[in-house]
């Protein structure tokens, strides 16, 4: 049977594929193991390379940059208004919350203050935000350790949020909601009442997450004790957010930051901490700052001050020269942008501080001996999301 | 030469052959991206389910699959492993592209690192436009696909020919 | 000891005695006396920030006195900035695009905060998270590096994080770091020529196609036909007054 040209120039094609992504799979030294890009347990393209001996991590390594869609580069040549759309897609999941710390950075810079009612809704909106990131998170991690249905509880239930945040910004993701001086319209009418059911929701899907999950003992067995990161060794790294609250850090951006712009301090909320630093500590820290999140977003409700949705700002926007970082307390850790403005319609360089980054550095000193099954667990645990790392 | 090659199989019996094909798509998931997310709502949630098409998801492996629904951007280092994993797929295969960024490389497309469209890699069949697209955006392309699936001519697909995407 | 603060538009807006930041103040202070000479710049932003800006030799010493003084153990980030203009603005191909400064090469270029001197600039965020004596210390440090040689000491051995944010300095703009365990690519595949984030290096694809800005302007809700300038974005602003 020939084989035809077709076949032929797949095979090519096929080796050369395999040059630039294979690693060599077996030596006298022990296994090279290597996780993604494409793994359902990475959430996106990340790539784990581990050597192994036997069924421990020997050493391990992260390739990253399967994302990398240049966010630096591209904010350059674009306008304020244009950057905040393109900066929606950074973490993907949260989307609203990564528009704040950019906007209240140009604010920064403008010297312009969002109205009462503005920063209320966008701290509502950001918590949303928050709320719709994690509860993926705590369904995925059923997932990520074999329990299937958390995932479909997760769906279910965050499709409300979606639709509470689509019915204010137009979008379930990316909502591109945020303005330099406020936001872009004011909350529809009905919003409130729904949203503090949807919020009730949610309270009981983390009961029943909380039930299914934290209370079983194979998720117990799994995570604890698996993966643990002192304090000191995080702080070194950049860890930030529940990964270093489940160390035991005292630390919340939204509480400690001196952010401008956000209404947290209007309302009475607590910070989580877990003193263990293992994957239980993390992956407990985030259900309870959803918890904590439903709360924040009914006392804003509650007390939502009227007025301007925004500022006077002028049509056309040219940010003064200067630099600003602002940094925040998003849902995956802490995020932040260094703006440089040069006097222009678009920043001059935007430096962006994405939390995955950090949190996903640790890696390779964290697996070091690790069993194959917890490095699944602890990818899990330390909760990335792959826009966020690459930018 | 095996029956359905030959072209010899008469039209009822191949129309009934591209139904079968067409309701029971076992679809393996690239969710690169923001993309993905939408495509798990369509896929996992209850609210959008996709199984009612007959789209079942979650392949043990791309080999097992008949189509691939890339969503999310396709960056320049991603894509010897899309080339590799299209290849695994075992023939009739199919693609959709879902979302801006496959499409042409969307709100990047300006970007050093993205490809500007998947179609520069694989042969792409339905192009689901959005930033997202909506989970029932992703349905409709799916009846789309179900609607040329059944259209289609069985004896050039077995064939092997090269695929020529109108 | 030089202590310059460069008036930024923090503290020239106001009328009246521009307020004093004492706490940050503090820390400038126990950083201008561990490091002395090598601070040759600094910026206090009230309520807003600390930025100073150290000799390139003594990045490392900075980084240690940050640590050790003021209990800045969170390693925030690292990178640098490419003060040179685009040589081709914001590629864009239209005539009401309008405020784009137009490159001019003989012109030195503007610095930011803390002053700076030449084209690249690196720069740390180092944060105290956990407190000391009641207050949590962040600075923003910044260092000069000479055109010709770009490199400055790593901070690897102070803080694990800084290998990733050294890592992806040296692949975006070329700047060696010196004691790094292993400089190499960390988003872009390995074949890539070039450093992306350098001014001049062109996005292709915009050269190849300029974005042509606005095309046609819709007057607003209610006014008359605008036919002025509308650099709004492609998305468009809904900005209410």
């Amino acid at each position: 049977m020939t084989v035809t040209e077709r076949q032929q120039r797949a095979y090519v094609d096929a080796q050369a594929a395999d040059a630039r992504v294979n690693v060599e799979l077996e030596t006298d030294e022990g296994m090279t193991l290597n996780i993604g890009p494409q793994h359902p347990a990475t959430h996106g393209t990340l790539r784990v390379v581990a050597k192994l001996d036997g069924e421990q991590v020997v050493w391990a390594d992260v390739v990253a940059g399967y994302m990398h869609r240049g966010y630096e580069k591209l904010a350059e040549v674009r306008t304020f208004p244009q950057v905040t759309t393109l900066v929606n897609r950074i973490d993907w999941l949260g989307s609203f919350a990564n528009e704040v710390p950019f906007i209240l950075a140009a604010e920064q810079l403008m010297e312009i203050e969002a109205p009462a009612r503005a920063r209320h809704i966008r701290t509502i909106l950001f918590e949303m935000a928050r709320v719709a990131n994690i509860t993926l998170f705590l369904g995925d991690l059923g997932a990520q350790l074999g329990a299937v249905t958390p995932v479909f509880y997760a769906f279910r239930d965050r499709e409300h949020v979606l639709d509470q945040i689509e019915a204010v910004t137009g979008g379930r993701f990316h909502p591109n909601f945020d303005r330099i001086g406020g936001l872009k319209d004011d909350l529809p009418k009905g919003w409130i009442a729904d949203t503090k059911a949807v919020m009730e929701r949610i309270r009981s899907f983390c009961d029943q997450v909380e039930e299914l999950l934290f209370g079983n003992e194979i998720f117990e067995a799994r995570t604890r004790g698996v993966g643990v990161v002192p304090a000191e060794v995080a702080l070194s790294y950049g860890l930030t957010g529940a990964s270093i609250r489940g160390s035991g850090v005292d630390w919340d951006l939204r509480r400690d930051g001196g952010v401008i712009g956000l209404a947290h301090g209007d309302v009475d909320w607590k910070v989580w901490t877990h003193p263990d630093g293992d994957c239980f500590a993390r992956c407990w820290v985030r259900l309870q700052e959803t918890r904590e999140a439903t709360k924040i977003v009914d006392q804003l409700c509650d007390g939502l001050p009227g007025g301007p949705i925004m500022a006077k700002v002028p049509r056309i926007i040219k940010v003064p020269e200067g630099e600003a970082y602002v940094e925040t307390e998003n849902p995956l850790g802490a995020m932040g942008y260094y703006v440089v403005s040069r006097g222009d319609l678009g920043p001059f360089r935007v430096k962006i501080r994405s939390a995955s980054f950090s949190n996903v550095s640790i890696l390779p000193w964290l697996l070091r001996g690790v069993y194959v099954p917890d490095i699944i667990t602890i990818l899990a645990s330390l909760y990335f999301i792959l826009g966020d790392i690459d930018r | 030469m095996g029956l359905v090659e030959s072209g010899k199989l008469p039209k009822p019996l191949t129309s009934l052959l591209n139904t079968a094909r067409k309701y029971s798509l076992w679809a393996y998931q690239w969710g690169l991206a923001c993309c993905a997310i939408e495509m798990g709502a369509a896929f996992a949630s209850p609210r959008y389910d996709v199984m009612r098409l007959g789209v079942i998801p979650l392949p043990a492996s791309p080999r097992q699959a008949d189509v691939v629904v890339i969503s999310g951007t396709v960056t320049d280092k991603m894509v010897p492993a899309i080339k590799r994993l299209y290849e695994q797929m075992a023939d009739p295969k199919y693609v959709i592209s879902m979302g801006a960024c496959t499409n042409c490389g969307g709100p990047y497309w300006d970007s050093y690192s993205v490809t500007k469209g998947v179609d520069q890699v694989v042969p792409v069949d339905v192009y689901i436009p959005g930033c997202p697209p909506r989970p029932e955006a992703l349905l409709e392309g799916i009846v789309l696909l179900q609607q040329r699936i059944g259209r289609e001519d069985p004896a050039e697909r077995w064939r092997g020919d090269p695929l020529v995407v109108q | 000891m030089s202590d310059t603060t460069t008036g930024d538009v923090a503290t020239e807006a106001q009328e009246e005695a521009p307020e004093v930041d004492e706490v940050r103040q503090g820390w400038l202070g126990t950083l201008t006396e561990a490091l002395g000479d090598a601070v040759v710049g600094s910026h206090v932003a009230p309520g807003r920030g600390l930025w100073v800006r150290v000799s390139r030799d003594s990045w490392f010493d900075a980084a240690e006195a940050a640590k050790d003084l003021l209990g800045c153990t969170l390693f925030d980030f690292l990178s640098a900035i490419d003060w040179m203009p685009s040589p081709w603005g914001r590629y864009e191909d239209s005539s009401v695009d309008v405020g784009i400064k137009p490159f001019d090469p003989s012109a030195s270029f503007a610095t930011g905060v803390a002053g700076g001197d030449t084209r690249f600039q690196v720069f740390c965020h180092l944060a105290n998270v956990r407190g000391r004596d009641g207050q949590r210390a962040d600075v923003i440090f910044k260092a000069d590096l000479p055109d010709d040689d770009l490199r400055v000491r790593s901070l690897v051995p102070l803080f694990g994080g800084a290998n990733w944010h050294e890592r992806e300095c040296w692949e975006m703009f070329g700047i060696t770091f010196d004691g790094h365990p292993g400089l190499r690519h960390l988003y872009l595949p390995g074949e890539f020529e070039g450093y992306p984030l350098r001014k001049d290096f062109p996005l292709l694809a915009r050269l190849v196609k300029p974005w042509p800005g606005i095309v046609d302007v819709e007057p607003m809700p209610g006014e008359p036909a605008a036919a002025e300038d509308a650099e709004g974005g492609a998305n468009g602003d809904g900005e209410q007054s």
